[in-house]
């Protein structure tokens, strides 16, 4: 970040439409993805399996959701229960023998369909009573699961994944889950970062600033609506199904409850609605920071001589996350997506502030 | 300040609101409004007749709009930084454009809601005294609001404003969309109010020739900006006005009606 | 099926789903006046039992003081959340303000937690265990008496909302620029109303951690209290009273049919699918005045 533009120098459109026109900024990019393909050689296994891996996974899901709320508009309180979908539906391709590739792309197609169904809510009703609907479809979902033991694999509730094999080969190492999860974070970055380029994502944008204004202008808001949901659906099926895969190993229906949807809203709200590098510094911001309060707690405790009873150690960070939330729509509504856009802002032209940015 | 200050009851002074940072609404409006007067601020759509009254009011802070420039003064005090409720207080009523009467309340309610700053003596009395004005709302002071009709509602929504004791009652195109004939009797009313009960009356209107047949002064805002301020009865005969605000072509033969409309010459 | 058996669940149902409407009556409180539909109303109803819980035994408060010293209690917490949290975010997009009271509703539910612990502990009100007899029907005392309650705030709230006070808030909730227009001071009204509906949180949460403990679960009521609030229109208290009865007799008749067919638990089922019904037939509910937006 630490770089200047002394001026923008693009001599032909296609320079100037570059998906990063700033050559440092490739630059950064290029070293940053350096770092992540090496991670494995440098990063102990237990850091690369329990902070990697989940940060990578849920950064694909929180772009997934970012898709339907950040660039469609539309609310989305139930995304777990899609993700849960596709975990699901992976798990009993995967029981049933077939191949992972396969499976995930049951799960993505199996969580697009009935994501559709989420859709036919949405294009009916919007804001409040759109957040309600899929509310509601969460809790029928989380039920479902839970009761129909064809699903959740009977009583015990918890339904092992096989080993995930990747073209016959089995991928078992943490080096290789990890590689998954890199792998399938990147394509879904890289498919929103051009999403803003192309007429759907121009589309989605119409439909969210104002969909009747879109459709008298040509863009059909059902249809987009549709695709909006069809393709985050798609996503988060995935998405549940590489969670399950590479990191949990087992399905339960607590690991796809409501709590779940709305810790994933927590990560685009704080990463910023819209926002690529903020769903980025979201999850990260989410998943790291019951464990980051934890430590804290105790360290604070010490510090200060109180002893905490256990009760209070397991739900101040929950309190703590609550307050988070509150804290960051009152002073930052567009999350840490658009702190760091700021800082970009004022490093490129410094010292010079004053220059148009 | 060669104005007659002491005299005037609201004085804007180079007033310039600008709307989310951005949108320029109106570029320096200055005005006077003399106790016990009555004026009119007449111009066209879009010309910033509502973002002055709302200036005034505070309620631009709804819209997120700000006054960034200028001062007004409300009987000598300036009252850039009060919230709406502390100018009401002050005595400076509003009625807002499109009537905008509470339509799930009765008239009756609407009246006692309007009277949140007054004791219940006060009310009473100032009910009486709306409804002497406007006998027809207490005729219908039982029935929802959104019920009566266009007239009934302006006049509901005026009663409304009287019930805050007002000093100084501005109103937002009490003309729009009601029929000539009910016009003529709500002006009527208001010159009435203005006569007996010496309440100034700032007159916002694009009906010309019913706002300036009863205020004594009137000012012409075109895009923001005052462009014309005379006594009504200049004003009238001013050919410009005439021919842009009061219809003028009507006595006209229309042999004589040139290939060019006649430039308003007081633009740039 | 046996139809007394029946009709008895019907009753129940009646009675459980006007408690209900306690917790529904908040958040269409708070809706009607500032149009902030509020997920955080269950994570109030169970604060406003633990603060109740908290007069009570660890200030040794007996229980008829602990009730009212834990409304009034509430009540300022009410207009605490609305100043703090809600009064900057107005004018901001629905997912903001849902966002916000989302995040509200952990923070209240975990810090009540991380305070008073998570177990579950009795609220003794005095209500005795034993059954009312309605000819061979038994009705359960403690939902006649949450019932009652119910009915008697509604009572309260309407005739609340014909005084003075009461026409002012009425005025903000139809049109808040115009009540600003007349000196209106919509801050205050909307503060007030979160008050209220902190008041009948606390209430709500009396009786049912009564019937049911005080422990996290009160917070779950939120589904309950926004299927009702929906089902009777968000804007409109007697819809909701209505739309509780509907519910509650629909639940319980449906749990006394379905629970042995699918093995239980088919009432929040039967919620859910009333709120999406609700909202795919008739969004605007039975009495809802708001005109939704439609594409």
């Amino acid at each position: 970040m630490l770089f200047r533009q002394a001026g923008i120098f693009h001599t032909n459109y296609a320079a100037d439409r570059a998906l990063f026109p700033v050559p440092a900024d490739r630059w950064m990019i290029a070293l940053l993805l350096l770092f992540a393909v090496a991670a494995p050689l440098y990063m102990n296994s237990l850091y690369l399996s329990s902070y990697m891996l989940p940060w990578l996974v849920w950064t694909a899901g929180t772009l997934g959701l970012n898709l339907i709320l950040g660039w469609a508009g539309q609310f989305h309180l139930g995304y777990a229960a899609v993700m849960g979908i596709g975990a699901y539906a992976a798990v009993h391709a995967m029981r049933a023998g077939i191949p992972f590739e396969i499976a995930m792309i049951l799960a993505g197609l199996t969580a697009a369909v009935i994501g559709i169904g989420f859709a036919f809510a949405a294009l009916r009703v919007k804001g409040l009573y759109l957040a309600l609907s899929t509310l509601a479809l969460q809790f029928v979902m989380d039920w479902t699961i839970a009761h129909v033991p064809a699903i959740s694999g009977g009583t015990q509730a918890t339904l092992q994944a096989p080993d995930i094999r990747l073209l016959g080969i089995p991928v078992t190492s943490d080096a290789g889950l990890y590689y998954v999860a890199l792998a399938w974070c990147l394509l879904v970055t890289t498919f929103m970062l051009n999403l803003k380029r192309t007429a759907l994502g121009r589309a989605l944008v119409a439909v969210r600033e104002k969909d009747y204004a879109a459709a008298v202008i040509g863009v059909n808001s059902f249809y987009f609506k549709l695709v909006a949901f069809a393709t985050s659906s798609f996503i988060g099926g995935i998405t549940g199904a590489i969670l399950i895969g590479t990191f949990y190993h087992a399905a339960t229906p607590e690991q796809f409850s409501v709590d779940v949807s709305i810790q994933a809203l927590a990560m685009v709200i704080v990463g910023g609605l819209g926002s690529i590098i903020g769903s980025y510094f979201g999850a990260a911001f989410i998943l790291l920071m019951p464990g980051a309060m934890n430590s804290f707690i105790s360290w604070a405790a010490n510090l200060f001589g109180l002893s905490l009873g256990i009760e209070t150690l397991a739900h101040l960070p929950q309190a703590l996350y609550g307050a988070l939330i509150i804290g960051f729509l009152l002073l930052e509504p567009l999350g840490l997506g658009k702190i760091y856009g700021n800082i970009r802002d004022y490093l490129l032209v410094w010292p010079f502030g004053y220059v148009k940015k | 300040m060669s104005e007659p200050i002491a005299a005037s009851v609201l004085s804007l002074n180079n007033v310039e609101v600008v709307y989310d940072y951005v949108s320029l609404a109106i570029k320096g409006v200055s005005l006077d409004v003399p106790e016990g007067g009555m004026v009119a601020l007449l111009g066209a759509n879009g010309a910033g007749k509502s973002t002055t009254l709302k200036s005034i009011s505070g309620l631009l802070t709804a819209e997120r709009g700000e006054v960034r420039r200028g001062d007004i003064r409300f009987r000598g005090q300036s009252i850039g930084g009060l919230m709406p409720q502390d100018r009401v207080r002050l005595g400076i009523a509003h009625v807002l454009e499109g009537r905008r009467v509470f339509e799930h309340l009765t008239p009756a309610e609407n009246l006692m809601a309007a009277s949140a700053l007054h004791s219940r003596q006060d009310m009473a009395r100032n009910m009486e005294r709306v409804y002497t004005y406007f006998p027809r709302l207490h005729e219908r002071r039982a029935t929802a609001a959104g019920y009566l009709s266009g007239g009934e509602q302006q006049m509901l929504a005026i009663g409304r404003a009287l019930m805050t004791q007002p000093k100084l009652l501005m109103l937002d195109e009490p003309s729009l969309g009601l029929a000539p004939f009910l016009v003529a009797e709500i002006f009527q009313i208001l010159s009435r109010i203005n006569r007996d009960e010496g309440l100034s009356i700032l007159l916002v209107e694009q009906n010309a020739i019913a706002a300036l047949e009863i205020v004594s002064h009137g000012y012409l805002i075109e895009s923001g900006r005052i462009v014309m301020h005379d006594t009504a009865a200049a004003l009238k005969k001013n050919p410009d006005i005439q021919e842009f605000y009061l219809g003028g072509a009507e006595n006209k033969n229309f042999r004589d009606i040139k290939h060019y409309r006649r430039r308003k010459r007081w633009l740039t | 099926m046996d139809p007394l058996l029946l009709l008895e669940s019907a009753i129940n149902g009646a009675l459980v789903g006007l408690m209900y409407a306690l917790v529904a009556m908040g958040i269409v409180l708070i809706y009607k006046s500032s149009s902030v539909p509020n997920l955080a109303q269950g994570s109030m109803t169970m604060l406003g039992a633990y603060v109740v819980l908290a007069y009570a035994n660890n200030a040794g408060a007996p229980i008829w003081l602990a009730i009212p010293l834990g409304i009034v209690t509430m009540f300022f917490v009410g207009i605490g959340i609305e100043r703090v949290a809600l009064r900057r975010l107005a004018g901001r997009p629905i997912i903001m303000i849902l966002m916000m009271t989302l995040g509200l509703e952990i923070f209240l539910r975990a810090g009540t937690m991380t305070i008073w612990g998570g177990t579950a502990r009795p609220m003794p009100i005095g209500i005795s265990d034993a059954p009312l007899f309605l000819g061979p029907m038994l009705i359960n005392r403690a939902y006649a008496v949450g019932a009652l309650v119910a009915i008697v705030m509604f009572g309260l709230f309407v005739a609340f909302f014909r005084t003075r006070l009461g026409v002012v808030l009425r005025a903000i909730s139809d049109d808040y620029t115009a009540a600003w227009s007349v000196g209106i001071s919509v801050e205050r009204g909307v503060a007030l109303s979160w008050a209220m509906s902190a008041v009948v949180a606390t209430v709500a949460g009396v009786l049912w951690s009564s019937v049911q403990g005080a422990d996290q679960s009160l917070a779950l009521l939120l589904l309950k209290g926004v299927t009702v609030a929906v089902l009777g229109g968000m804007d409109s208290l007697g819809g909701a009273l209505l739309a509780s009865v509907l519910l509650g007799v629909v639940e319980g008749v449906a749990s006394t049919v379905l629970d042995p067919m699918i093995g239980g638990a088919s009432r929040d089922l039967v919620d859910a699918a009333m709120l999406i019904l609700t909202i795919m037939i008739r969004p605007h509910g039975l009495f809802g005045r708001h005109d939704i937006e439609r594409v």
